[in-house]
Formats: C-alpha cells, structure tokens, sequence
C-alpha cells in the first residue's frame, strides 16, 4: 500500500470552517485512499465532515494530510493545493 | 458625531395604558431592513436526557429508528434545496454542508456505537454530538467556536426526525420570528411561508441565521438576550435590522415613525435602481472594491443599502470630538464594534486618532505655528503611548469577527511604522495574556499622505498590509499649498502631475508587494480621476455613500486595459491643465 504524507498551513483567514470543511471533504472523498489529518498527534478522518470541523484548525495552523492507497500521492498533491488556494477565500 | 449611539436604552411605559407596555431590547443587526408586525413566538424544545437506556433486545429498534430518521433528513433537505433559489448560493452553500453532516458515515457509525452500549437513539445522538462539541468549543478560534452552534442544528434535526415532529411553518405567514435559535431548513420553511423578520437569542454574526437572513434579504436581529421569555406571541414588534434595535409593543408615535422609515427605504430602494446589487467590475473584468466613508452610525445604513464593499476609512477621531477627553477602552471598544457588526461581513478600516494640526481636540492646545507640519497623526500617538494603546487595545477587542483593519495617520518613515507595529504587538501579547479574544492577524496598513511615504513606499510595503492614499494632505505637502489658505489655496490641485506621480509610485510599490491599494481622500469621488486612478492600479476606492453608485457606474463602464496605456501617457503630460483636458472629454 502507497502512504503518501505531507504538511499544509491553513491559510484562509476565517480557518478551516464549514465551507472549507466541505469542500475538503468533497475533494477527498473523489479519491479511493483512505485520507487523514494530523493535528498534534489528533487524527481525524478526511472523508468526515464532523472529523474536519472539529478539528478546530484555525489560521495559521499546520496540518498533515496522509494518504493510504493506489492514489494516495495524487491525493495529497491536490489536497495540500486546496490548502494553498486558501479554499478561494483568502 | 456619533451621538445617535445610545447603548443604554430607555425603558418607558404608557402613563395612560396599564395594560400595553412598551419595551425596548438590543442585539446585534445582522440583516439590515424594518418590519413592523406580529410576533410568532417559537418555545424551545422539551429537554431530552442523554443518559436513557434501552434493554439488549431493543436495541436493534434503536438502530432501526435511527436509521429511519437519516433517511428521513435526507429527503426532507434535499426537498428544501430544491425549492431555494439558485440566486441564493449564501443559503445553498449551507444547506449543502448540512446534507454532508447528515451524510457523514462515521458520524452515524459513532452514534451507532453508543446505541450498542445500551443508550436510546436520542441519548445517544446527544451524547455524540456533545463530544465533538468539546473539540471546537476547546478551538483557540472564537469564529470556530461559533460552529458548535452548526452541530446544535443539525443534532436538532436528528432529534426531530427520530420524533417525526411536523412542524405548522404557515403559521409564520407575516409575522416576526421570535426563536431561541433556528436551524437552516427552519428558517427556510418559515421563510416560504412568509414570515417577515427574524429574531433570535442566540448571538455570532458569522452564524447561519445570519447568512441565511441576509441571503433572503430578511431583516434580523440576533443575540437579544431573553427574547422569546419576554416578548410575547400575537405582540406587535418593530424589528430595526439596521441597528439592532427590537420595540415590542410600540405606541403610535413609535409606529408611525417607523412606517416613515420603511417608506424612506422604499423609495431609496426604487431610486438605485438595480445598480446597488452590481459588482464594482471594469467592462474588461478587473474588480475594484468600492466602499465608503463613515463618520456617523447612519452613513453605515446608507452605504450598506447603496451597496459599498465595506467602509473604506473610520475616522476615529470624529468619535471624540464632542468629547472633552477621550474615551475609554470598554467605550471606544464597543463603538468600533457596533461598527464592525453592522458592516459585517463586509470589511472595516478604523484610522488611529488623527489628532493634531487642523483637528482641533480639547485639552490640546493648537499653538504651533505650522501645525500641519507639526505634532500630529503618527508623531502625537507615538509620544501619547497610552493614549495610543487603549485605541489600539480597543480595535483589537473589538476585531473579533475578523472583519476589522487598522491604519496608521501620517506615517512619513520607517521607523514611525516600526514603533507603532512594535506597540501593537505588545497590545496583542496582553491581551493573550488576559485571555480576550482579538483577530491575531488583524491586517495593519497606513496612509500614505506625504510625499515622503509615496517615495519610499518599497520599503512601506514591506512592512505594511495595505496602502490607503489620502490626496488632501499629499496634495498640500507636494505643492506646499495651505488649503485653508486663501492667498494660495487656488494652488491646490490633485491633478498636479508630481501628485499623481507620487500616487503612481505608490500604487506601483503595493501591486509589486501584492498588497490591496486604496484612495479614501476627495480624489477618488472626483469624476475625472477614476480612470486613472483605477489605470494606475488603484485596488480600492472609498467615497461618501451617496457617490458610491455614481462611482460604481463609472467603473463598470470603463475598460482597465485602455485606462492603464492612457495613464503612461497623461503622467508624461507637464501640467493638470492637459491632463485635466484629456480626462474630462
């Protein structure tokens, strides 16, 4: 299995909240990996919205989004992207 | 100026009438807008346990109805998204994130979890939702915090669903929505019935109500404290969405001065016409963002019905200047917030005192011979540093929403924005060490207004957020020109090509920066200097509230690549004569 992992800063202002929390959770489920966030040691599933929005993850904050699967490294990528677009709403 | 502030209202009642009272209640205004009618007065739900159990042979009943009522929510969103507007993305936007809640596949197999342990399915959905409460109400964030409220509604939904409540949304048919909160498909529902305003207890100006009322244009105030214990359903209410004010029971005198209002509004209304709803766009696509000057609390009300952007530039010192000293920080704090609330979500800029030179200010003897070169802006509140830490302390509290920037007057070095920025860091350290909530990425920019700035604004930018340039003073200082001087004050011209040279220098160092730009001085409501201010790389205007739409028509009929190849012409031009003769054709 292909585990693929790299790190993310939140850079949209108002954090990772619903609208970005959804469209992260939309982006991930395209994908077969299996896809996680890290926060401090706390790991939340990917394909969750409650487990996105709960993370709490404010501006500025560093994530690490982990892949497991055939796609994991194109997943990432196009992850760690969206997170660089600040979800369109910087 | 802003004495039309009260925060403290008054609690009267009728001298002749013992019965009707009328009372008066604050929020926040989160949808601008006035209605005057009945009350429908939504009571809170039953309270529910989260500690209920089941026997063992229950408990696949448990499962069975829990199942049955995600299939139920999933049906009763998808045909609540259905009848919504595509207009409407604000309100899509939810209900879609909603639906993905619903959907969630762990959080179903969590609650499920609990169901097994021997909990109701009502136990444990609360039980579920309570725990990922803990880990957003723990967030650093205040913003974030805020969205437990999200998971509330949708837990709200759930409960709902497992008692297939039906709820009687007709009738909400022209009445006032008094609630506790509302979910999303709630307000949607009592919306299409046709109720007129909403009302709600709990506060968040970044909460869905909020969105959704501003989405469907319906006037709403939130955070009224007590509201559905105190206002009674069948009330006659007068919702003012624009200042955050509730009246239940109103006397004619208030009726009819509010039926004024509204009638006032209307005719506003009409008169834009559609252009108020428009973005601020070039015909060839480059976005300006057009917003307005504010000196008092009702010029908010105009610029958010004429459509700005935002409020391109508070001066705050016309906040004290009925003052003999100058206010405190819980004082100051709650004006720059009620500011910041009623533009939301829209942005703020709040200028730093600008006291000195020709603004007078009690207690501040003007006795300097050439005052404008004098102690003034930057130099005064770097000398006064207490004085400039409450005002700084009190954006900062008040930047909770993260809808607030603070810009610094007269900046004429580096080094004045290094001191200021090092004091502003020290009001943020404080502050998280006193635990209070403040946006810690407040953007901080400053005036670009002497020449000075203009040439040295690479090294500004490096250090700056974002630029605003204010053209009265550029213009004096550049020219040497004494407005309030008549021997010379026919000199005063902003056409001036060394003006407008040191405009586009300092447009040029932003865009090299990537930093928003900005004109809030006469210049830019001037009808000859849009095109080459926008030509120049202008990002932002800021105008009165009645020149926005004249403005924004303007910009829309324009093209900003024609625009910026006739700039590089005009500022080769030797006087504003030519340059004046070329713009106004």
């Amino acid at each position: 299995m292909i585990i693929f992992e790299k790190e993310v800063t939140v850079k949209n202002r108002a954090g990772l909240h619903t609208r970005p929390a959804a469209s992260l959770v939309k982006l991930s489920s395209r994908f077969d990996s299996e896809i996680f966030l890290i926060r401090d040691g706390f790991m939340i599933n990917g394909k969750s919205i409650i487990g996105v929005m709960t993370l709490a993850a404010e501006n500025g904050c560093v994530l690490t989004v982990r892949a497991e699967g055939e796609d994991a490294e194109a997943a990432v990528n196009e992850i760690a992207e969206l997170f660089e677009r600040g979800f369109g709403e910087i | 100026m802003f004495a039309d502030l009260k925060i403290e209202l008054p609690f009267f009642k009728e001298k002749n009438s013992a019965m009707i009272a009328t009372g008066f209640l604050k929020g926040i205004p989160s949808s601008p807008g006035i209605v005057i009618s009945k009350a429908l007065v939504i009571q809170p739900e039953i309270f529910i346990s989260s500690n209920d159990k089941v026997s063992s042979e229950a408990i696949p009943i448990e499962i069975e109805r829990l199942s049955q009522a995600w299939k139920d929510l999933n049906l009763e969103f998808k045909a609540v998204m259905e009848r919504i507007p595509e207009s409407n993305p604000g309100a899509v936007n939810i209900l879609e994130t909603n639906l993905l809640i619903i959907k969630d596949e762990y959080l179903q197999k969590s609650i499920n979890t609990f169901i097994y342990e021997g909990y109701t399915a009502e136990s444990a959905v609360i039980r579920e939702f309570e725990k990922q409460k803990v880990y957003l109400l723990n967030s650093r964030d205040k913003i974030l915090r805020e969205r437990a409220t999200e998971l509330d509604h949708v837990k709200t939904h759930i409960l709902s669903a497992l008692k297939q409540r039906c709820l009687q949304y007709s009738i909400a048919k022209d009445r006032v929505l008094i609630a506790q909160s509302l979910t999303t498909t709630d307000f949607v529902n009592y919306k299409e019935s046709g109720a007129v305003a909403v009302v709600t207890e709990a506060g968040g100006i970044a909460s869905h109500v909020s969105i959704l009322a501003r989405s469907f244009e319906t006037p709403a105030v939130i955070g009224v404290k007590d509201a559905t214990g105190i206002i009674k359903n069948d009330e006659l209410v007068i919702i003012d969405g624009f200042t955050g004010l509730v009246i239940y029971n109103p006397n004619k005198e208030l009726i009819d001065k509010y039926q004024d209002k509204i009638e006032k509004i209307e005719k506003h209304r009409i008169a834009l016409g559609k252009l108020a709803k428009e973005p601020a766009i070039t015909a060839d696509g480059r976005k300006i963002h057009l917003m307005a000057n504010v000196d008092r609390l009702d010029d908010i009300d105009s610029a958010n019905l004429v459509g700005a952007e935002g409020i391109g530039l508070v001066r705050s010192e016309s906040l004290i200047i009925n003052y003999s000293t100058i206010p405190g920080e819980e004082l100051q704090s709650k004006w720059y917030r009620e500011i910041a609330d009623r533009i939301y979500p829209n942005p703020v800029t709040i200028r730093a005192f600008d006291i000195g030179s020709d603004k007078y200010v009690e207690g501040m003897p003007n006795i300097e011979s050439n005052p404008a070169l004098g102690f003034r802006g930057i130099r005064y509140l770097l000398s006064r540093t207490e004085l400039f830490k409450t005002q700084i302390r009190a954006v900062l509290k008040a930047s909770v929403n993260k809808n607030i920037r603070f810009m610094l007057p007269m900046i004429s070095d580096t080094s004045e924005l290094v001191k200021s920025l090092q004091i502003i860091d020290d009001c943020k350290k404080e502050l998280s060490d006193e635990q209070i909530d403040f946006d810690a990425k407040i953007p901080i920019g400053i005036m670009i207004e002497t020449p000075s700035a203009a040439m040295m604004a690479d090294e500004l930018a490096e250090l700056s957020d974002f630029f605003s340039i204010g053209t009265n003073d550029l213009t004096q200082y550049t020219l040497a020109v004494d407005r309030t001087n008549e021997l010379v004050s026919d000199r005063f011209d902003s056409f001036n090509p060394a003006v407008l040279k040191l405009i586009a220098m300092t447009a040029a160092a932003a865009a090299r920066k990537k930093i928003p730009v900005g004109i809030c001085g006469e210049l830019a409501g001037h009808s000859a200097a849009t095109t080459i201010l926008v030509g120049m790389g202008i990002t932002e205007l800021s105008v009165v509230p009645a020149m926005v739409l004249e403005l924004k028509n303007r910009i829309r009929k324009m093209k900003y690549s024609t625009a910026k190849k006739n700039t590089l012409k005009l500022l080769k031009l030797p006087d504003s004569y030519q340059i004046l003769k070329i713009l106004e054709q």
